[in-house]
């Protein structure tokens, strides 16, 4: 019973330390944009400011059922596939469910999240929505490839498909993934760039050509859980990808810096870009990225 | 008698009375159909038995009729399919002309499914095969439109598959001098290697035409789309799984004993991914629901034919619980279509929208089947789909996972637009009047979307079934060591637990729905789908906002290189070409005597002179 | 109507303070006054520094800005979007053609005051008011908020009648549903 209270507890301070730091890597990200174009730009923790401000709106119509749905859809997905990535390599703070699954289930329950959206902002109606949903679900195709590349080639150089085990090896032989096969760290971060969505990839929300798309029904609380989970998702992701070829962090300050730094690519790239049109978003990765990620696994079965 | 002679003579009486049932009353016809399937599998469910094995002696060829652990695990999927399709096809009969017709092949083909997993040697076999071909071929046609165009396709690729198969079955019976499957197996070391090869090939081309396997595939969408949906049900849940039945068979007890066996493993497995591929590719494109789902069984079957050509345990595992799985959501989603058209007169995604208000317990059983289908965890499809990308890993087949990855997730973009094109979007004035299905439709539905629920978090109950199939053939004991209770593990150890995950997303999904939907179900208030941000606009009753034309655009522009080809039309060109042969021999045989007196005269020159060669 | 000061819970002064540094303004470009919007939220004036940032559909936002004259059938789309909005909602009259028709008071097909058909909160004078001006705006709103007095929202379903009257007067074609939240 004390063990569960433990995990529940470890689950829940888990869930705010992703809420957290995604939240305030948002607004960070809002600052830098700002600043890169000039502007004073909002505080830090605008976003806070705002999901608050989201939260205490009232929420006076729905379009049924899914539409409620759609978003704890959403939640599932970033939630869940928190509780499978070991935040920490000593597992002593946060072990949550990593031992209970793989990369490969990682994969499926993060694809939840995009289709739940779909499912609530199809009910809204909006055309503007379905538009958006559909960009976004070939979009995935698109940058799940050099992805799945990318944790293949891993895969099969160490023979393991566990995240934890993964991590392991890392921690143990202290070299980083990023440097043993950097071909699958290239492929593995230009496919992040879709993953964030943002610019030149932000085809799905655009704001100024589709209203915002899937989310242009959802004001209020559905826009809070919307944004909460976007923020979790964004700390999933980066762990992922420290946890896989930056071998990991073994305290918070140490992970903080690692994925802030991470999460700084696809903004920075982001920046400097213009949008780009849906078929050249989802041809993009079937470019450099799936050539690096058949060289990563050429090289991680030759070499 | 047998219990086997009993089921079949239940069936093939079933089948003649129910058919002339018609002059009695049509609800005689109901009982006696429902009653046929009711009680065929109840004698099949409480006298399983791997053990008993009845001869038929026909003059000088003995049928051997009996279970093998294999043929039983199929026999599961037939007979559950038979009977919730059953009384689904009763719901969907209503009212429809020629129900004896459809009755009749119902029943006989079912018959003949049942047949051929209990046929132990060949020609029981190669009979059923045939009468199972026969009764779907007259289903297909059933509605009486494009019988030249699909009928024929069916037939002639059929005919394809049956006679390279009748060709393998004289081939044996001359080496072997035996039509039973078991002296098949123990007689193939002792051929030559050219028969070793030959007879695999025949035997899996007769089986890929059932498995809609590339080449052989392109019978597929219009014959799934034509039958009626209750029975495509069966066509596609229950009736494709001979071929990988037979598949299963032939890559168990030959493919392994050949010396080139790695090579034709990994050809049937890239021709299963690329069928998977193309096919999902052409399901994205499709506006009527029907074909959308066909080609999507089409790939769907790829994903198995990749299982069990790759033949490593994991991987069998994976082929055969696929198979399970896409009997169960594949079925479920043509009596949804089935149920739709069935209210709204029309399967068409671009007309019909927004009934999901309409069709509240469809949609359920359509969206659970959706999220089975992509292979999203906590349901049953995951657990397939996890364990074959595991078994391609572990075997060293990385671009072929690519391939199968890549065809798994443009799945979405299919089962999205058949999600939205039925149920979300706009809810338009013309599909007001839309009512639920009858519940001897809908039950059917939900208990077999009950079903993919149940074996995402209790995956044992179909394994279990599986290993022991496995076993028989002498495949190593994978409890324990591949799976365990509701854990499924791979050849490295890795492992994906299935009830801490259910319960994981069970909770959080609940915690978030209740946050979001009873906290705010009470202040806020319905609005219908017109009342969206459009602009400030308000649109009219008539304005139809719906997005339907041009769903994927952008990405079937991106993925249009790989679409061009079309098997279809090499097809046609082959048989354009075959015309233009039989043509130049027409000019041969062009029924003049005149010519033919000049032919014998040829000849017998010819003759003449190489008599010295020849002759000497 | 108006909240006393003290008559404010704490989770009111914490919502309230929170609205007030996040404005997500749907800006209605009705008329000229949508050229000074840019200005104002770019790099010169940067409104975003104050929490002020455009929202993309109705549902989104929390200020209704509007920017210039309304012809009547303006009007219409600018009520229903309006309508649409969530509560708490606010409404900003920008531009001195909102206050009592500008340059267009005496056109045949432009409304003079828009307080008779929409409850504003604060109005923006000038012609064009500058992005300075605008701003000073956005910080009226910001302080009637935060002392929890910008109710336009309620002063709306209050006095619905009042409205609609004014509104049917202009708008021929009446083709509503009912406003109930």
């Amino acid at each position: 019973m004390e063990s569960l209270l433990m995990n529940i507890l470890g689950a829940v301070t888990t869930f705010l330390l992703a809420f957290a730091v995604g939240m305030t890597y948002g607004g960070l990200r809002r600052k830098i944009v700002a600043r890169v174009q000039n502007r004073y730009g909002p505080p830090f923790y605008q976003n806070f400011i705002d999901a608050f401000k989201l939260y205490s709106k009232s929420t006076a119509i729905h379009h049924g059922a899914m539409h409620f749905l759609g978003p704890a859809f959403i939640m599932v997905s970033s939630v869940v596939s928190l509780m499978f990535i070991p935040v920490l390599t000593n597992n002593q703070w946060f072990p949550n469910l990593n031992f209970q699954g793989d990369l490969i289930f990682l994969i499926y329950i993060m694809v939840f999240g995009p289709l739940g959206m779909a499912l609530g902002a199809g009910q809204t109606g909006n055309p503007n929505s379905a538009i958006g949903v559909t960009r976004g679900l070939s979009q995935m195709v698109g940058f799940e490839i050099p992805w799945v590349m990318a944790l293949i080639a891993l895969m099969v150089q160490y023979k393991t498909t566990s995240i934890t085990g993964l991590l392991d090896i890392q921690v143990q032989s202290g070299h980083w993934f990023m440097f043993e096969n950097p071909f699958a760290f290239s492929a593995a971060i230009l496919a992040s760039l879709g993953m964030f969505r943002y610019s030149p990839f932000d085809i799905v929300g655009a704001p100024t050509e589709l209203a915002s798309g899937p989310m242009s029904e959802n004001g209020g609380k559905f826009l809070f859980v919307m944004m909460s989970s976007g923020s979790v998702f964004a700390f999933v992701k980066l762990t992922l990808i420290v946890d896989l070829f930056m071998g990991g962090a073994s305290n918070l300050i140490i992970l903080v810096i690692k994925t802030f730094l991470l999460y700084m690519i696809p903004v920075t790239y982001g920046i400097v870009s213009p949008r780009y049109r849906t078929e050249q978003s989802i041809t993009y990765f079937w470019g450099w990225p799936l050539f690096f990620g058949l060289i990563a696994i050429i090289y991680a079965v030759f070499f | 008698m047998d219990i086997i002679n009993i089921i079949l003579v239940i069936f093939f009486a079933g089948a003649l009375i129910t058919a002339f049932a018609a002059k009695i009353s049509s609800i005689v016809q109901d009982i006696l159909f429902i009653g046929t399937i009711l009680a065929t599998s109840i004698i099949f469910f409480l006298n399983i038995n791997t053990n008993t094995e009845t001869i038929i002696n026909l003059s000088h060829i003995n049928l051997t009729l009996g279970l093998t652990p294999l043929s039983l695990y199929f026999a599961f999927i037939v007979f559950g399919l038979a009977v919730l399709a059953g009384f689904y096809a009763v719901g969907q009969m209503q009212g429809k002309k020629k129900k004896g017709y459809f009755y009749f092949n119902y029943l006989l083909s079912i018959a003949a499914m049942f047949g051929i997993l209990v046929s132990k040697d060949l020609v029981s076999f190669f009979i059923f095969w045939e009468i199972m071909t026969w009764s779907s071929y007259l289903l297909v046609i059933y509605n009486g439109e494009n019988v030249q165009k699909t009928g024929i396709k069916y037939f002639v690729l059929s005919a394809i598959g049956a006679y390279s198969m009748l060709m393998a079955i004289v081939i044996i019976h001359s080496l072997t001098g035996s039509f039973l499957i078991s002296d098949l197996i123990s007689g193939f070391n002792n051929m030559s290697a050219n028969m070793q090869i030959l007879i695999p090939v025949l035997l899996l081309t007769g089986f890929g035409v059932k498995a809609a396997l590339m080449p052989l595939h392109i019978w597929a969408p219009d014959a799934y789309s034509n039958a009626p949906m209750s029975y495509t049900a069966i066509f596609s849940g229950a009736l494709s799984k001979m071929g990988i039945y037979g598949m299963v068979i032939v890559f168990l007890t030959l493919i392994t004993k050949l010396p080139q066996e790695t090579l034709i493993r990994d050809i049937i497995a890239w021709l299963g991914a690329i069928t998977a591929a193309i096919s999902t590719l052409w399901a994205i494109k499709q506006d009527d629901a029907k074909r959308l789902l066909a080609y999507s069984s089409i790939g769907q079957l790829g994903y198995i034919v990749v299982g069990v050509a790759i033949g490593t345990p994991l991987a069998m595992l994976a082929g055969l619980f696929l198979a399970f799985m896409h009997g169960v959501f594949k079925s479920t989603l043509f009596m949804v279509v089935g149920a739709i058209e069935k209210q709204t007169g029309t399967s068409n995604l671009k007309e019909v929208t927004g009934l999901i208000r309409k069709m509240p317990w469809t949609f359920i059983a359509a969206l659970i089947s959706i999220i089975a289908l992509a292979g999203i965890p906590p349901l049953g499809g995951f657990v397939g789909k996890w364990m074959l990308y595991e078994s391609l890993i572990t075997s060293n087949h990385y671009l072929l996972v690519t391939l199968v990855f890549f065809s798994s997730t443009a799945a979405f973009l299919y089962c999205y637009k058949f999600l939205f094109g039925f149920f979300l979007g706009q809810e338009e004035k013309e599909w007001s009047h839309v009512k639920e299905a009858p519940a001897i439709m809908v039950v059917p539905m939900l208990i077999l979307s009950l079903i993919s629920v149940v074996l995402g978090s209790f995956p044992q109950l179909i394994l279990k079934p599986i290993n022991s199939a496995l076993s028989y053939y002498s495949l190593p004991d994978t409890y324990n060591n591949l799976w365990k209770e509701s854990m499924i593990f791979n050849k490295w150890g890795d492992q994906v637990a299935l009830t801490p995950i259910v319960y994981g997303v069970a909770i959080v999904f609940i915690v978030f729905a209740v946050f979001l939907f009873f906290k705010n179900r009470k202040t806020s208030r319905y609005v219908t789908t017109k009342d969206i941000s459009t602009s400030g606009e308000v649109p009219k009753e008539h304005e139809n906002l719906t997005f339907k034309e041009n769903f994927f655009q952008p990405f079937l522009r991106a993925v249009e290189p790989a679409m061009k080809r079309q098997m279809d039309k090499y097809m046609l060109a082959f048989a354009k070409g075959l015309e233009d042969l039989f043509d130049f021999t027409r000019r041969i045989y062009n029924g003049n005597g005149q010519t033919y007196a000049i032919y014998a005269i040829i000849f017998v020159i010819i003759l003449l002179l190489l008599s010295n060669n020849l002759f000497s | 109507m108006y909240n006393d000061k003290n008559k404010q819970k704490i989770v009111d002064i914490i919502k309230n303070a929170a609205r007030k540094h996040s404005l997500w303004v749907l800006a209605y470009g009705t008329g000229c006054g949508a050229i000074e919007v840019p200005a104002t939220m770019t790099s010169r004036y940067d409104a975003e520094r104050l929490g002020v940032r455009g929202a993309a559909t109705p549902r989104q936002a929390d200020v209704l800005l509007i920017t210039g004259y309304l012809t009547v059938k303006t009007l219409k789309r600018v009520i229903r979007v309006y309508e649409q909005m969530q509560d708490p909602k606010y409404v900003i009259g920008f531009g001195s053609c909102t206050i009592n028709g500008g340059m267009y008071f005496d056109s045949y097909n432009t409304i003079n005051q828009l307080d008779l058909y929409l409850p504003v909160d604060v109005y923006i004078s000038g012609c064009m008011p500058r992005p300075e001006a605008v701003l000073e705006g956005f910080g009226k709103l910001q302080e009637l908020i935060g002392k929890g007095i910008a109710n336009g929202a309620q002063q709306y379903k209050e006095n619905l009648d009042f409205y609609r009257e004014n509104q049917k007067k202009v708008i021929k074609n009446w083709d509503f549903q009912d406003y109930n939240w």
